[in-house]
């Protein structure tokens, strides 16, 4: 699958973004590590248009004025979607994604109409999970099966501007009061997505407090993937993402093309 | 030392063996049947007044071997015919099993005892491969990702979701969930060394039974032990349960006769088509990761049942002579693998139910006052 990159002006700047697949529009907001076209949104682009903008600053783009919080990168997703979308989508958000994606769905209720939630950043409590310096350790955490993690060697170029990009936006907070107190005014149908080896945002911690903050939430599994679950496990990933946003509160009734 | 009673329920009327397996059940009878279930329910309950501490029952399918083709049935009606003693399922053969079912079941049994469950999460023999069509080369990933989805049925909080390799749930939320905190004791095959391991990864407590080599029992032991503290559990004794065909009698000799006949029934009628069943599978399929595993399978069955009483002793094998002589060949087996608990089959084959009732009591009255505190 062929993702373009392409660029559109907002009103605090120009955002760079991957666009790829055909069909209803998914807006995927990427994780810490920046944008990846992992092979869970490959296997998903063949039903859907995939919108994955980069965040400023990560990728060496340039930050924008204004832009400086959490929530002001939601005010931004938002515009980026009414620009380039132009209605409310689904959206699938990875880890520091998932932050930003919780703002938009609490912020602007109208642009966010399913929402998955992959292991996502913001709701954990400072001491518990999160992701070590050590490198080899890191991996072990990021990857269950570590074969399968990226191997772009622009990669290992971008990262560390990206983790400074994302240490700006966040503060160094790992839990967001403001934004839980506010998960109530959540009114998109959820799905919060842990592996079963999830350490960087354990699901006893984050997935808890989100399965109990959000209304229409369920909390679903996937067997053999630790915190990257699109790359470690892509094919279970694609298939119960694929099921939820095509068929919404009924992606739990089995059907002979799931089977 | 910690004791466990353990019941395969056979079919006992057969005068020849099936010849092929699966066996025909032309010749089952069911009013004989309900004499049996009857008689076999009635021992397992009575093993809580001959102070075992656990009551053991397993799933089989397609043979006279055993009649507990769902052991969580029996383990249902224990809950209300006893009240203190530990209902060990030894257990149910995940990889055959829909897991969300197992986890239900088996929560039903855990609060109908008032927490007395002892979850047996079994891979099971070869042969049961072909009698429930799952393919046997899948059977160890199948049981690791069962194990893990059943913890999460036992244990979480709000209703989740599933998605595997082998299962797929999409909302999970089992009523009644275990009285156990946080879940019941987890019990796994390891009578090879990849069980072994296996099971020591899970930090599960280990079974091993037809032992036919002290020494290579040995070897699996302290693989478990390894895997274990590789995984953060500091295996105990009672982590260890040794499973041995068991025949206590007044004397030495009356124990052997008993024994020699009950065996050469188990062998000769119950096992013998079996056994090719079992060496199909292990031949034409991935049943074993390691072909020297399948290999040594088949040899053990086979020696086992080449082997006289007196060598099958010698071996560690059974237990079998009067209570002063199984105290001695406790002590031995206990010496040499450093288990804490044992687990006596004592219905061997067609032996009476009689002389059961009899190396029960013997048990009781002999053996338990002295054996306990090895």
């Amino acid at each position: 699958m062929k993702f373009s990159e392409e660029k559109i002006d907002l009103a605090t700047g120009p955002v760079r973004y991957l666009k790829g697949g055909s069909g209803p529009a998914i807006l995927h907001l990427h994780s810490a590590a920046g944008p990846r076209v992992s092979p869970a949104l490959e296997r998903l682009a063949l039903k859907h248009t995939i919108y994955m903008p980069t965040m400023p600053g990560f990728n060496g783009t340039p930050a924008h004025a204004g832009v400086a919080t959490m929530d002001a990168l939601a005010d931004l997703t938002a515009d980026f979607v009414r620009a380039t979308i132009g209605k409310g989508c689904d959206v699938i958000a990875e880890s520091f994604g998932g932050w930003i994606a919780l703002w938009l769905a609490v912020k602007q209720p109208d642009l966010v109409e399913q929402l998955v939630l992959e292991a996502p950043a913001g709701m954990r409590t400072k001491g518990i999970g999160g992701l070590p310096t050590d490198p080899a350790e890191r991996n072990r955490k990021l990857y269950a099966v570590p074969e399968r993690a990226p191997q772009d060697p622009r990669f290992e170029e971008v990262m560390p501007g990206n983790g400074k990009a994302a240490a700006g936006y966040n503060k160094g907070e790992t839990l967001d009061a403001e934004l839980l107190k506010a998960l109530p005014q959540i009114k998109a149908r959820t799905l919060l997505l842990f592996g079963t080896k999830e350490e960087v945002t354990p699901v006893e911690d984050v997935g808890r407090r989100l399965k109990t903050g959000i209304a229409h939430s369920h909390l679903s599994y996937i067997y053999g993937a630790a915190h990257a679950i699109e790359f470690d496990q892509p094919e279970r990933v694609a298939r119960l993402v694929g099921a939820f946003l095509e068929r919404g509160e009924a992606f739990v009734v089995r059907t002979a093309e799931v089977a | 030392m910690k004791f466990s009673y353990f019941h395969l329920m056979p079919w006992t009327e057969l005068d020849e063996a099936p010849q092929q397996w699966p066996a025909s059940n032309q010749s089952f009878d069911p009013a004989r049947g309900k004499e049996l279930y009857d008689s076999y329910i009635d021992t397992m309950a009575f093993a809580e007044d001959c102070g075992f501490d656990w009551v053991g029952c397993n799933e089989h399918h397609f043979s006279p071997y055993g009649l507990m083709a769902n052991c969580n049935l029996i383990g249902s009606v224990l809950t209300q015919r006893t009240k203190t003693i530990k209902l060990a399922m030894l257990g149910n053969l995940i990889p055959l099993l829909n897991p969300i079912r197992v986890a239900e079941e088996y929560a039903m049994i855990d609060v109908m005892s008032g927490g007395r469950l002892v979850a047996g999460l079994i891979r099971g023999v070869p042969h049961e491969y072909i009698a429930y069509n799952v393919v046997p080369g899948e059977s160890r990933e199948r049981l690791r990702e069962a194990t893990a989805l059943i913890i999460k049925a036992w244990t979480e909080p709000e209703p989740f979701g599933w998605e595997g390799e082998f299962y797929q749930y999409p909302s999970v939320s089992i009523w009644p969930k275990p009285m156990q905190k946080p879940h019941p004791q987890i019990l796994m095959s390891a009578s090879n060394e990849e069980s072994a391991e296996f099971a020591g990864q899970h930090r599960a407590m280990m079974g091993m039974t037809l032992i036919a080599d002290l020494k290579i029992a040995q070897r699996c032991i302290n693989v478990y032990r390894d895997a274990a503290r590789a995984h953060g559990k500091e295996p105990t004794p009672a982590d260890i349960l040794i499973g041995q065909n068991t025949l206590i009698a007044r004397s030495d000799e009356e124990a052997k006769e008993h024994l020699a006949a009950g065996l050469n029934y188990f062998h000769k009628v119950l096992m013998h088509s079996i056994r090719d069943a079992m060496r199909l599978v292990v031949q034409k399929s991935r049943f074993f990761a390691q072909e020297q595993y399948g290999e040594r399978f088949v040899n053990r069955l086979a020696t086992l049942n080449s082997r006289s009483i007196d060598e099958m002793i010698e071996a560690g094998s059974v237990l079998c002579g009067s209570p002063k002589t199984v105290i001695k060949q406790m002590k031995r087996i206990q010496g040499e693998l450093g288990n804490g608990r044992f687990n006596l089959n004592m219905k061997i084959g067609n032996i009476p139910d009689k002389v059961v009732r009899t190396s029960m009591e013997l048990f009781r009255d002999e053996v338990l006052p002295e054996a306990a505190s090895l």
